[in-house]
């Protein structure tokens, strides 16, 4: 709370003048804390990611080792690694653009045609957000088995892009619904269909929203674990998310490959990373308007 | 809407299908799930008895009257809640932090976003390696400072706090996104007027701050205490749930007795006691958010 406080007295007091007071330094040295403590994680694994194993098991740990390329060498001759990670390039761009696509219409559906009931429709469909995933894994499994679609990309698309869409509903809704109705009624009295609305007005319109919404399911693809986990048998349909927990489940003479799983643990960080601080703005943005309202 | 689209029904056509996509996909992959895995949580099926049968509440008794299922579902709400306090803290005091003008603050609000992007698997792994009894750096600096075995995450309490404080790390950023934007919201206005008033610092926090982020509070406390419940991959990653099952939560158990053990009627019913308290707490989260929100 003290800090709290510091800080926000700091807000009003601190300019140039008054860089170096007591306030500031506080800040200074709260903002290092912080950076340092969000960082480290990730430095020792980017770390351990470009050394050799021996510089690894050195006591007491050498904090800049020699930088060299070699464990993702070994990764890739280890495991089917360009597999893998085109597995997770094509799971997570395809759950994208499915679940931007098809919320999107619905989206519209939702915030331009009311009638008794559309909102409860849109409630219900909201609510099935707050689903644990896992709660539905076990009938999920079953099924895609009765199916044929275990072990497939498509089977995992399929229920990513379902676990995705409620929320990109909920996203696009208000920002459809802050478009002008007579954007489209001109349109209509022309006798324009419904496509030509939807593709030549409202996705120019819309785009800020729909980058968003892309790069925010991509990353939430990318990164979920558990649907490759359990549905995923062989390496025809396996991602990276499910690669690393196996490179974890070796053994090496001085116990587990950290030097392989942080190299795989870099390639699974680095896209993300730099999709999200390529989009700050926009993704902060798209995300904090529905919550803050 | 007629105006749109002539008639009404003309209306509802469009809306049928422009909808039916997603609420196929749902019905699908969540309202049918739903009602299987109620119905698998009444029967003894598993994946290689080609028989099974309906036992009604057996497999409830039997969890209830399980002391290592009642250790999971007191832990899992333990996690939940001090992680969930913990993180609206610190959200809200990295919020403050990132709300302050200073040189570098765009630097400072993109590097909070990293804990939140990387992949949970991922974190996991990177501080189970820092914790690396022999070669990581956290467990030296524990041997050195404190004198003791570094090997936190082979004790119960260990692996615990340890559990709690890497899921802290990974979710205060997003938690202080969320109210960044929310202090951003508050007008300046009324901290110049309480400032007029002879409000000192402590007093514009509690009587302006707080209260205008109240909501937000409530409605994130709520999200973050249901969302977590379903937390899985950082559970599967950093611990898998042991030493024991000293921290195992109700996800990973319903992974390990339906996907590992292949008990589907016995996981289902861990399922269905996971969904009730969601349920549970949505509605008093909504319930709250009508009182806060004036």
């Amino acid at each position: 709370m003290e800090l709290l406080i510091l800080v926000r007295s700091s807000k009003v007091k601190l300019d140039n003048r008054f860089l170096f007071t007591k306030r500031s330094l506080l800040l200074y040295l709260a903002l290092a804390v912080f950076v340092l403590i969000v960082l480290i994680p990730f430095y020792w694994l980017m770390k351990a990611a470009v050394s050799t194993p021996d510089q690894l098991v050195k006591i007491p740990p050498i904090y800049f080792p020699e930088v060299g390329l070699n464990n993702f060498y070994e990764l890739a001759k280890q495991i089917p690694l360009g597999n893998y990670i085109f597995n997770s390039l094509i799971f997570s761009t395809s759950t994208a653009i499915a679940t931007v696509f098809f919320s999107f219409l619905a989206a519209y559906a939702f915030a331009r045609i009311k009638f008794r009931g559309s909102a409860l429709v849109l409630w219900a469909l909201v609510v099935t957000m707050a689903l644990p995933e896992i709660a539905t894994i076990i009938p999920l499994y079953k099924m895609l088995g009765a199916v044929g679609l275990l072990d497939k990309l498509s089977g995992l698309i399929f229920v990513m892009t379902s676990a995705l869409a409620p929320f990109t509903v909920w996203v696009f809704v208000p920002f459809i619904q802050q478009v002008p109705e007579s954007m489209e009624e001109a349109a209509v009295i022309d006798g324009a269909k419904l496509w030509t609305i939807l593709w030549k007005i409202f996705l120019p319109i819309c785009k800020p929203a729909i980058v968003t919404m892309l790069i925010i399911n991509f990353v939430n693809a990318w990164n979920n674990l558990l649907y490759p986990l359990a549905f995923s048998v062989t390496a025809s349909s396996k991602c990276l998310s499910v690669a690393i927990t196996e490179v974890f489940q070796a053994q090496v003479p001085w116990g587990k490959p950290w030097h392989l799983i942080s190299a795989l643990g870099v390639i699974m960080v680095i896209p993300v990373i730099i999709l999200i601080l390529s989009s700050q703005k926009a993704v902060v943005k798209g995300l904090t308007k529905g919550a803050v309202k | 809407m007629k105006a749109l689209y002539g008639s009404k029904r003309k209306a509802l056509t469009i809306f049928a299908l422009l909808v039916t996509p997603v609420l196929l996909l749902r019905l699908a992959t969540a309202a049918y799930p739903i009602c299987r895995t109620i119905w698998l949580s009444m029967t003894d099926t598993h994946l290689f008895d080609s028989e099974h049968s309906f036992v009604g509440m057996e497999n409830f008794r039997l969890l209830f009257t399980d002391p290592a299922f009642l250790m999971i579902l007191s832990f899992s709400i333990v996690f939940i809640i001090i992680s969930t306090i913990l993180e609206l803290v610190f959200g809200l005091l990295i919020a403050s932090l990132l709300n302050c003008s200073f040189k570098g603050r765009f630097l400072a609000r993109t590097i909070n976003l990293i804990p939140w992007v990387i992949p949970t698997i991922v974190a996991a792994y990177a501080f189970q390696w820092l914790l690396d009894e022999q070669f990581g750096m956290f467990s030296h600096w524990i041997s050195d400072i404190f004198d003791v075995s570094p090997a936190v995450l082979n004790t119960a309490l260990g692996a615990r706090i340890t559990l709690i404080l890497v899921n802290v790390w990974k979710n205060s950023s997003f938690m202080a996104i969320i109210f960044l934007a929310g202090l951003q919201g508050v007008p300046e206005e009324f901290y110049e007027a309480a400032r007029v008033d002879g409000a000192g610092l402590v007093r514009r926090f509690f009587t302006i701050t707080l209260p205008m982020l109240m909501p937000l509070m409530i409605t994130m406390g709520m999200y973050f205490l249901i969302w977590q419940l379903a937390n899985f991959d950082l559970v599967y990653g950093l611990t898998r749930g042991g030493p024991g099952i000293a921290t195992t939560i109700l996800p990973l158990n319903v992974y390990h007795e339906g996907l590992i053990f292949f008990k589907f009627g016995y996981g289902s019913a861990v399922s269905v006691i996971l969904m009730l308290i969601v349920s549970a707490l949505g509605l008093f989260g909504m319930l709250q958010f009508k009182k806060w929100s004036y």
